[in-house]
């Protein structure tokens, strides 16, 4: 749900970045944050365990464009991949406006791929929405390891649903596809919040 | 529940921070953040330091559906109030309906007690008003028709060359 402010004349919206763990969901972020310049973005705050994986989520508040008078921002956040922190993955989903969901493309991590992306489409559904009505896109990363999932194969197994999405090959680290993929679904996400159908569904806050 | 947008009206923005206003004054609370459950800063007022309150308002957020969390593991609906206590400043938390909260923060010059005795009432007004802001229309004036495609060109950094 964007939050519509007309007394700053600014709209926000919120971007989680979901998938297994040690996908890229962080690194992605980090990535964003060390190439954008200070004025279009915020603090990136990461609330992880010891050994540096997301324990509750990693944040980060970046600006785009003016529309018609408005300041479009967009808070991104990742999940915490691990399967047993379920819990904390379902807060943080609540109120997202779009979606990535970074995958991990080797080989042996495509099991895990699948059941995270089951995994959000049952959270989802704990807050009565679905990937039927939120912007997403998917992004197949550590396309630079040799041991990966040929793109075809990932497609079937990840982008199968009535509606295929835009998905991107990534390798977060250095940063190839990571900004593809934030343009991308950044621009899914603020043409659906002006489109007429969501207008009608939103009648009312 | 499925979630709508929040809409802040400028009437309501300006009844809002009102509101925080009168708050601040009667608990002797330095600044008054009004944040939406997902992590969003829907008002801020308070003394004119440089506060992160984005980020403020993203932690607050998960640390108090963290601590609800908690509390329906225990069979309790909600904790309604989320205390941390610092040496110098404190943050107190607590709900204002089941879309927003409002965070605190105060030092020595007052007690955790007046700020949670006006935090209720200040929660208590504040819920009216997100209440009829609800009713209102969500798009007017400049939002309520579709973006061309010029116009949803959000670009924040370089797309990597093929």
């Amino acid at each position: 749900m964007a939050v519509i402010n007309y007394a700053q004349k600014v709209i926000n919206f919120k971007v989680v970045y979901y998938g297994p763990g040690l996908a890229g969901k962080t690194a992605n972020l980090q990535h964003i944050h060390n190439s954008l310049p200070d004025g279009s973005k915020g603090k990136l705050i990461s609330l992880a365990a010891g050994d540096d994986r997301t324990l509750f989520f990693d944040f980060l508040p970046v600006s785009a464009l003016t529309v018609r008078g408005f300041t479009a921002k967009f808070q991104l956040y990742t999940v915490p991949g691990q399967l047993y922190y379920n819990m904390t993955r379902k807060l943080v989903l609540r109120g997202a406006d779009g979606m990535v969901f970074v995958a991990d493309s080797q080989w042996d991590r495509l099991r895990e791929n699948v059941e995270s992306f089951r995994n959000l489409e049952e959270n989802l559904r704990e807050y009565k929405t679905s990937l039927d009505d939120m912007p997403y896109v998917i992004q197949y990363n550590k396309r630079d390891l040799s041991n990966i999932a040929p793109l075809e194969y990932m497609e079937f197994l990840l982008n199968r649903r009535a509606r295929r999405v835009p998905s991107f090959e990534a390798t977060a680290v250095n940063g190839d596809g990571v900004f593809d993929t934030l343009n991308t679904v950044s621009r899914m996400v603020l043409v659906g919040e002006f489109s007429q159908e969501k207008g009608e569904h939103c009648e009312t806050a | 529940m499925r979630l709508h947008d929040v809409v802040i009206h400028e009437g309501d923005a300006e009844k809002i921070n009102a509101v925080l206003t009168t708050f601040l004054g009667e608990s002797g609370a330095t600044e008054a953040l009004l944040i939406d459950r997902s992590g969003q800063l829907l008002a801020a007022t308070g003394a004119n330091r440089a506060l992160d309150t984005v980020s403020i308002s993203a932690l607050a957020a998960g640390a108090f559906s963290s601590t609800g969390a908690l509390a329906r593991l225990l069979g309790e609906e909600e904790f309604t109030v989320l205390f941390h206590q610092g040496n110098k400043e404190s943050i107190h938390v607590s709900t204002v309906d089941d879309q927003a909260i409002l965070l605190a923060i105060f030092g020595g010059q007052t007690t955790v007690g007046m700020v949670r005795l006006f935090a209720k009432e200040a929660a208590t007004a504040i819920g009216q008003i997100l209440t009829e802001s609800r009713a209102k229309p969500r798009s007017m004036g400049d939002l309520s028709t579709p973006l061309t495609v010029d116009e949803s060109r959000t670009t924040f950094g370089e797309p990597t060359k093929p």
